[in-house]
């Protein structure tokens, strides 16, 4: 796979450069989030998947994600996946605005487990949609109002799961339980927050994304 | 009477405003006490100053008080005649007053006794004849008349006395060598010396009763001095605690103008710790845990190698794990970079108990400042700790509203209640933040019922 990476510490990105070279990835690396947007130009060869981080100079703040949203809105479902140093729920409501497919929020802290960073990277490569534990939890605790609340510990742990873009199958491998059951769950929880059931792995995490981002906002 | 305070009131010294009578004669007049100073007395510097003292005050209070006599009446016999007796009457009390602080000053120097300053005059009222007329209005300025006056009569019998004893001692002492005169000593047919012997004794008696005469006048003065020209003493306790309060209020505006920078200035460098840690020790950690966990997925021959290599692994992310921690307890920056209601939610999400936020839809939070919002951000961190370690709560609410200038903060949980901020605990922590800031800060924690916290932060403008 071709990856382009934008971080801003050099440490990190020799590292990362180093992991995805071994796991025979072509990978080219950027300082900031200026470079890596001029190297992504309308008419340049676009990379299998682009990971950035968000702190980044020269405002150390969101120069990153702001890169994304630019990017994605330039080259339609370019892989991306973003790297936080914290979560937070306008960053994810603001990167997952548009499409959500081929796009990835995860705490940075997260990449020293490599298993799950590679897992991530593929996934989003994929055209999956990848979303941090964390900021499910977020959504998790200002949607209580909305029906949330209603759900039993079982389904949140099922709707965490669900958010974070995983599949049936995956849920039920990692909740160790049939797919009928998970299955069972999804469609209460659905029922719950008056969304109508669907299959479609995406158009369930676009569904809570899109209740978020259309929630009047003091209402949470 | 209303009183003013008068520019340049005196402020309370170390010393005694108003002593005792016996601590003027410490002063003044140590012979009087008895003792050894009353032996001594004919040569003690006491009674050089008091003799200066009567010397002085004789002719210079006999003046002024036969001024004052004359002045005064003929003033006041004028008045009847086409008012001019009025301003006559004016400025003498004008004079007096005048008169009363050089006076206050000459005993000062001349018998070390420091009288307060009449500071507290009455308050005119409106108008230029009102105004004109205040000096006649002052009892103090009356009282001194009365001094000058009173003082014709002691200071002359103090100078009479002293100067006849004197005189006496004079001629005692210096008896045997001059003589009394041929006449006396022709008739009492005794040698010039041994006439001088027996006066000698009389000499030194008349030496000492003009030096305690001396100190005595002094004394008299002074105490006359601190009676009728000096401050009266509710005057000075009124100006006194004038001057407490204002210095007071003064100090107050400055503690709480350095409190709040003191407080600012720990939140900046709190935000600069988080950066450095989180441009420095972060950073390389989360590179080391990548090279590590890279290295793990090398195939590897040596399986007592891979097992280190875990270890070092497992150790960098829980380190990792405890830096965040660290560093989060110190600022988060997420609430540098997206506020107040972004860091919330972030602590929300991290609650094992589940926790709804509500906060106010606009930019208010924005506008409340960083300390009000660093120290919002701390007591919700603190509050929600204490309902997932204590509370046994099933679930809690945050709710953040912006009013008046006032950011209100209520954390409520459904839990058995009964917390309390003991000294040294986070709360207490927390309690102390808020007072720095010049919040309000409220624990309801009825036993069964809950507990609810509730927070008042004023916001910076």
């Amino acid at each position: 796979m071709r990856i382009v990476i934008a971080e801003d510490s050099v440490l990190l990105l020799d590292g990362l450069t180093r992991l995805l070279m071994a796991e025979g990835h072509d990978v080219t690396g950027h300082r900031t989030a200026d470079e890596l947007v001029a190297s992504l130009g309308p008419d340049a060869e676009l990379p299998d998947v682009v990971v950035t981080d968000v702190r980044m100079p020269p405002s150390h703040t969101d120069e990153g994600l702001r890169a994304a949203i630019h990017l994605r809105s330039l080259h339609h479902r370019l892989p991306v996946l973003v790297l936080s140093q914290y979560v937070e729920q306008r960053y994810a409501r603001e990167l997952f605005a548009g499409d959500v497919r081929a796009l990835g929020y995860v705490l940075k802290d997260r990449v020293t487990d490599v298993d799950e960073l590679l897992d991530a990277i593929a996934r989003v490569a994929g055209g999956g949609t990848v979303i941090d534990p964390e900021v499910v939890a977020q959504i998790m605790a200002r949607a209580s109002r909305t029906g949330l609340e209603d759900l039993t510990p079982r389904e949140r742990e099922v709707m965490a799961l669900v958010a974070e873009g995983r599949s049936n199958s995956a849920i039920a491998d990692r909740l160790v339980v049939g797919l009928p059951a998970v299955e069972k769950h999804v469609t209460s929880i659905l029922t719950k927050l008056g969304l109508p059931p669907d299959s479609d792995d995406h158009r369930r995490v676009l569904a809570v994304l899109r209740w978020l981002e259309h929630r009047p906002n003091g209402e949470s | 009477m209303t009183s003013q305070l008068a520019p340049g009131a005196v402020r309370p010294t170390a010393v005694d405003p108003f002593p005792s009578t016996v601590a003027d004669m410490a002063t003044v007049a140590p012979a009087l006490l008895g003792g050894r100073a009353l032996v001594a007395a004919p040569v003690s510097a006491a009674t050089w100053r008091a003799l200066a003292q009567t010397m002085v005050g004789w002719p210079w209070l006999l003046t002024v008080g036969l001024l004052v006599l004359v002045w005064v009446p003929t003033s006041v016999s004028l008045i009847p005649a086409l008012l001019v007796g009025i301003p006559l009457l004016v400025w003498s009390q004008l004079a007096v007053r005048w008169f009363a602080r050089i006076e206050i000053a000459r005993l000062a120097a001349q018998t070390g006794a420091v009288i307060p300053l009449p500071h507290a005059r009455p308050a005119a009222g409106p108008g230029w004849w009102s105004r004109f007329l205040a000096p006649l209005r002052d009892g103090r300025t009356w009282a001194a008349n009365g001094y000058a006056a009173l003082s014709t009569l002691t200071t002359s019998l103090a100078f009479a006395l002293v100067v006849a004893a004197g005189a006496v001692a004079l001629a005692g002492v210096l008896a045997p060598v001059y003589g009394v005169g041929p006449a006396v000593e022709d008739r009492f047919g005794v040698s010039r010396l041994v006439l001088g012997l027996v006066l000698l004794p009389a000499g030194l008696v008349a030496a000492w009763v003009a030096a305690v005469a001396a100190q005595a006048a002094a004394l008299l003065q002074v105490r006359m001095g601190r009676t009728m020209l000096g401050c009266s003493r509710a005057a000075y306790r009124l100006a006194t605690a004038d001057a407490a309060r204002e210095r007071a209020e003064e100090r107050v505006v400055q503690v709480e103008s350095t409190r709040s920078q003191v407080v600012g200035a720990a939140d900046n460098e709190r935000r600069r710790i988080e950066r450095d840690l989180h441009d420095g020790a972060q950073q390389r950690l989360v590179a080391l845990g990548v090279e590590l966990g890279a290295a793990r997925r090398r195939p590897s021959s040596d399986p007592e190698a891979a097992a280190v290599l875990e270890r070092a692994h497992r150790e960098v992310q829980e380190t990792l794990a405890e830096l965040r921690d660290l560093v989060r307890g110190i600022h988060p920056a997420v609430l540098t970079d997206r506020g107040l209601d972004a860091a919330l939610s972030a602590l929300a999400s991290r609650s094992p108990v589940p926790v709804t936020v509500r906060t106010p839809d606009d930019d208010r939070l924005e506008r409340c400042g960083a300390a009000a919002q660093a120290a919002a951000y701390f007591v919700v961190a603190e509050a929600l700790t204490n309902v997932a370690k204590h509370a046994s709560a099933t679930s809690a609410d945050v709710t953040v509203t912006c009013a008046d200038g006032r950011l209100t903060l209520v954390v409520h949980d459904d839990g058995r209640g009964g917390a309390v901020a003991a000294p040294g605990s986070g709360l207490d922590g927390l309690r102390s933040r808020v007072a720095a800031l010049d919040g309000a800060f409220d624990l309801a924690s009825p036993a069964g019922a809950g507990t609810t916290l509730t927070v008042e932060l004023p916001c910076a403008s």
